[in-house]
């Protein structure tokens, strides 16, 4: 027999689903759900609905976006001339948050790791390599900055793009890595702050 | 440091608690009665790793949810109350009270365990040697354990990568993929050459060759890449070696070239003493590795880790035994056990005996 009637115990098994949520939060969220007002789980439903509707890919780029080209990709007064290379759209964000970075992205959803079975195959660079190919009507790469995360599956993703980039004649650069700003070097730990002596630089 | 003070709740069959002496602390009593739980209540808490079990919850008592160990270390004139609390499914730390990360914990009681099992050191496998090595450069280097930790993680990708190219119809197609992988071994695989080479450099210039017997013990470490060109620049010749194999690691499936290959030779007369060497000198020889062991700790960190034995009238003879405690005496807190009365009696004038039965302390002397 089953703990709950047949519709709750549907509503948990669809969490459980989900990243990040086990057994008991999604037991707690399928209660909170059968509390709610009709009027709340109406809104869930349609936010889910919507971004299922509305969110597509950027033909050009990966990122998420609801118009197709995005609003970088699609944003004259951005510096086509320059491609960051991202593995997430949350990536994305934390560089855009700068405010500083005025060049195109390009989203590669994932990173190269054979344990999880992804190649070169499942990972966005067909069509990363179509855009350094010259257009007519665009200006011409000039640079990629690849900003895949520092662990082994990052380091290894990006050594494996350089390598295909380079012989096309682009300029490819790998971004720093070191401590974090605004905080106290004892709060570093052992590796980052090997790393960050390592590659110390002269003043 | 020394532990002045350990506590054991629903730890295997151990109960209550025992004050130690920061010298010499002789466990003794009949058998099975509780003294290798207490020599390994003693070594978890220190490294959060059991001597007698990959599976520390495995000494949770058997109506019990978790298992407490608890003691008071002193180093210099810090005392530190350190707390291990073992539950079916994690190891939680804590510091003085508060719960603190693992990174933080290790260290604050270092110990060395002198064990039969730990004998693998010298009559075993390549892989025991490098651990043994790995293990002193983590208490003396902790950003050695990213880095190895690094080094096995991508060389868990490159296995996975080299299984899928050897089943596959046209194995060229991965070269390009393997590239990357093999970037980092060869960065992560030079650091951990540079770094086992000076330790056992070390632990070469620190050994006493001669403590036990006639027979001189000398270390020496062996890369896997050696004979095959300058290992002066390894990087490079890592390189080398990684291109000239890379057919042979597809068609086999897993990576043939790094230092996870790597061994230490450990000669007793110029023998190799895990081939060679008569049970007894295998014993010397991994004491006056310990002991060396000791020392460059002592150089680096200016303290002595613990020194654990455990049944040493098993593993020792009465000489090794003498020359082993003569030259831990003043430097290191010492535990041994021992199932002899005799012995424990030998050691009543300069050591706190400690007698156990049914898993706790059923007499206790304290001489010095």
């Amino acid at each position: 027999m089953l703990d709950y009637a047949e519709p709750v115990t549907k509503l948990i098994d669809e969490f459980k689903r989900l990243p990040g949520v086990g057994h008991k939060s999604a037991q707690r969220l399928a209660f909170y759900l059968l509390k709610a007002t009709p009027e709340e789980a109406d809104r869930l439903i349609e936010a889910i609905r919507e971004v299922k509707e509305k969110i597509t890919f950027c033909s050009i780029c990966n990122n998420l976006t609801d118009v197709d080209p995005c609003r970088y990709c699609d944003n004259p007064t951005r510096d086509h001339t320059m491609i960051c290379v991202v593995e997430e759209p949350y990536n994305l964000v934390a560089i855009e948050k700068t405010r500083e970075y005025h060049g195109l992205y390009h989203v590669l959803h994932g990173a190269l790791s054979p344990i999880r079975g992804i190649g070169p195959d499942e990972l966005k660079i067909r069509s990363l390599i179509e855009r350094l190919r010259p257009q007519d009507d665009a200006p011409e790469v000039e640079e990629v900055i690849l900003a895949t995360n520092p662990n082994t599956e990052g380091e290894a993703t990006a050594n494996y793009l350089s390598r295909l980039l380079k012989p096309l004649g682009v300029r490819v650069t790998r971004i720093g890595m070191g401590l974090p700003v605004g905080s106290d070097l004892e709060y570093a730990d052992e590796v980052t702050m090997h790393k960050a002596l390592t590659n110390r630089h002269v003043m | 440091m020394y532990l002045s003070h350990l506590e054991a709740i629903h730890f295997r069959n151990l109960s209550g608690a025992i004050d130690f002496s920061p010298g010499l602390n002789v466990i003794h009593g009949a058998n099975a009665q509780g003294k290798t739980n207490w020599l390994e209540a003693v070594y978890l808490l220190g490294t959060t790793k059991s001597f007698k079990t990959a599976h520390p919850r495995e000494a949770i008592q058997h109506q019990a949810e978790e298992a407490i160990l608890r003691g008071t270390v002193i180093s210099g004139h810090l005392s530190r109350d350190i707390q291990l609390l073992l539950t079916r499914t994690s190891k939680q730390t804590f510091v003085n009270g508060k719960r603190e990360v693992i990174t933080r914990y290790l260290g604050i009681l270092d110990a060395i365990a002198f064990t039969a099992d730990e004998m693998e050191v010298v009559r075993g496998g390549p892989d025991n040697r490098r651990r043994f090595v790995d293990r002193g450069l983590v208490s003396t280097l902790p950003s050695y354990l990213g880095t190895l930790a690094e080094y096995n993680r991508v060389l868990k990708q490159k296995n996975s990568l080299l299984r899928s190219a050897s089943d596959a119809d046209d194995p060229t197609r991965f070269f390009p993929m393997l590239e990357p992988w093999n970037d980092q071994l060869v960065a992560l695989g030079s650091e951990i050459h540079v770094a086992r080479v000076g330790y056992v450099e070390k632990l070469k210039a620190a050994l006493q060759p001669q403590l036990f017997q006639n027979e001189s013990i000398t270390v020496r470490y062996k890369s896997s890449l050696e004979g095959k060109g300058d290992l002066g620049d390894y990087p490079k010749l890592m390189r080398e070696r990684l291109e000239h194999h890379l057919k042979n690691e597809i068609a086999i499936g897993y990576a043939l070239v790094g230092p996870h290959r790597d061994d230490v030779e450990i000669l007793c007369d110029g023998y190799d003493i895990s081939r060679f060497g008569s049970s007894g000198q295998q014993r010397s020889a991994l004491l006056i590795l310990d002991l060396a062991q000791m020392v460059i700790y002592h150089q680096i960190l200016e303290d002595y880790p613990v020194f654990i034995v455990d049944d040493i009238d098993a593993e020792l003879d009465r000489n090794r035994i003498e020359i082993l405690l003569d030259t831990l005496e003043g430097s290191s807190q010492v535990f041994i056990s021992t199932s002899k009365r005799a012995i424990a009696q030998h050691y009543r004038e300069r050591a706190q005996t400690i007698e156990i039965a049914n898993g706790k302390v059923a007499a206790k002397v304290i001489t010095n």
